[in-house]
């Protein structure tokens, strides 16, 4: 095809892009994927029963800010790698905080109980299923953030596949909390962070071809 | 001749704004822009040119929703075009160095200043001697750099050292100053 035809017919119909569109997009594949995630929460594990007194407790809130936090670090990274003329940001290393505080957590939790008591709190009652489900759960979601990418241009992929599948484990794992009754730091800080770094490096694998435009 | 950074963004963004004559002025001014940038970088792959250029004016109206505002238009182009020519070598399964879009960047961006002279000696006086003399041997006079190393004295790695460093100095002044 001559260039002027190409240009004629890719200029026939230009819908306008709102300025924050990049954002728009990428939450809205994010909550797109959640939905998603939280109807098979729902349906298939079901919200833990005492929801509601738990949410008055520590536990819950601690493993909530921990994978909250995680996802918001991430989400922002997606939004960076988005561009297509990203530069690797200085900023990256703050997505270690929220583990190092859970660590601290965790040692002061280990500190005030017996020593006889550390096997049990490490693999609480679920740590066979958790990470493999936080795993599952974050398909849609980065599923969701492979449609959102649909019209971005991410030019580097394996950063890009790597941010998206933290983002969606770290997501994941958020609506998880919805579900599991596990109450120790050290439980989170090994299983819910194995589920969620699998699917980052799953997301880091597949990034080069799946992200691929 | 290629439009300025100015014209080009205010072409964008109002066809972002829904302008379809805004759109078809910039993706008519980017094609000399784009096909000077892939036939400089694909010696002896002439005929890949078009398709090329064709590939990236779409890429640049299909994901045009990349694009920050904020930010300036030509280094987003060139992050576009560098990613299409990356990726027409991977189809092909050849291995092609291809520069940091910082060299690009500075690469193209003398390209407009080689009509104004004067704006690249400004740039270079910036950097220290031996990293303006490194780029004006290689990239403005054209020297390899076994020729630049034997003229300036220095070793060969000295001369790619130089030339990097004050590549990267000089895309980042470009960078800012065409915010």
């Amino acid at each position: 095809m001559k260039t002027d035809d190409l240009i004629a017919q890719l200029t026939a119909d230009v819908p306008p892009v709102r300025r924050h569109a990049l954002r728009r997009r990428i939450l809205l594949g994010l909550g797109g994927g959640g939905v998603i995630t939280l109807a098979l929460l729902i349906l298939t594990l079901g919200v833990r029963p005492d929801l509601g007194t738990a949410m008055h407790g520590f536990a819950f809130w601690m493993k909530w800010t921990y994978t909250a936090s995680l996802a918001i670090g991430a989400v922002v990274a997606v939004m960076r790698l988005a561009r297509p003329d990203a530069a690797p940001s200085r900023w990256t290393w703050l997505l270690a905080a929220p583990m190092l505080l859970l660590a601290g957590i965790a040692v002061g939790e280990l500190a005030s109980r017996p020593s006889r008591e550390w096997l049990a709190m490490w693999l609480g009652h679920s740590w066979k299923v958790c990470p493999w489900l936080v795993l599952t759960l974050a398909m849609p979601i980065f599923f969701g953030l492979l449609w959102s990418f649909r019209r971005l241009a991410p030019t580097r992929l394996r950063a890009a596949g790597a941010a998206a599948g933290l983002a969606a484990g770290a997501f994941a794992a958020t609506i998880y909390c919805l579900h599991c009754p596990e109450v120790s730091a050290l439980f989170v800080l090994t299983w819910y962070s194995l589920g969620i770094l699998a699917a980052a490096g799953i997301g880091a694998l597949v990034g080069p071809r799946v992200l691929r435009w | 001749m290629h439009e300025s950074e100015e014209q080009l963004r205010a072409w964008m963004t109002a066809g972002l704004d829904g302008d379809a004559g805004a759109h078809a002025a910039l993706l008519r001014a980017l094609v000399p822009m784009l096909n000077s940038f892939y036939r400089r970088r694909m010696r002896g792959a002439e005929q890949d040119v078009e398709d090329l250029v064709q590939e990236t004016l779409i890429a640049v109206h299909t994901r045009r929703a990349s694009y920050d505002r904020e930010r300036p238009f030509v280094v987003w182009l060139y992050a576009v075009a560098r990613y299409r020519m990356i990726d027409h070598f991977r189809r092909r399964r050849v291995t092609v160095p291809v520069e940091d879009l910082e060299h690009i960047l500075v690469a193209e961006g003398f390209e407009d200043a080689s009509l104004a002279r004067m704006d690249v000696a400004r740039l270079l006086s910036e950097l220290s001697p031996k990293q303006a003399r490194a780029i004006r041997d290689t990239h403005l006079d054209g020297l390899s750099v076994a020729e630049a190393a034997r003229a300036a004295d220095i070793g060969e790695s000295d001369v790619k050292v130089s030339v990097h460093r004050g590549m990267k100095a000089l895309a980042a002044r470009i960078r800012g100053e065409r915010r």
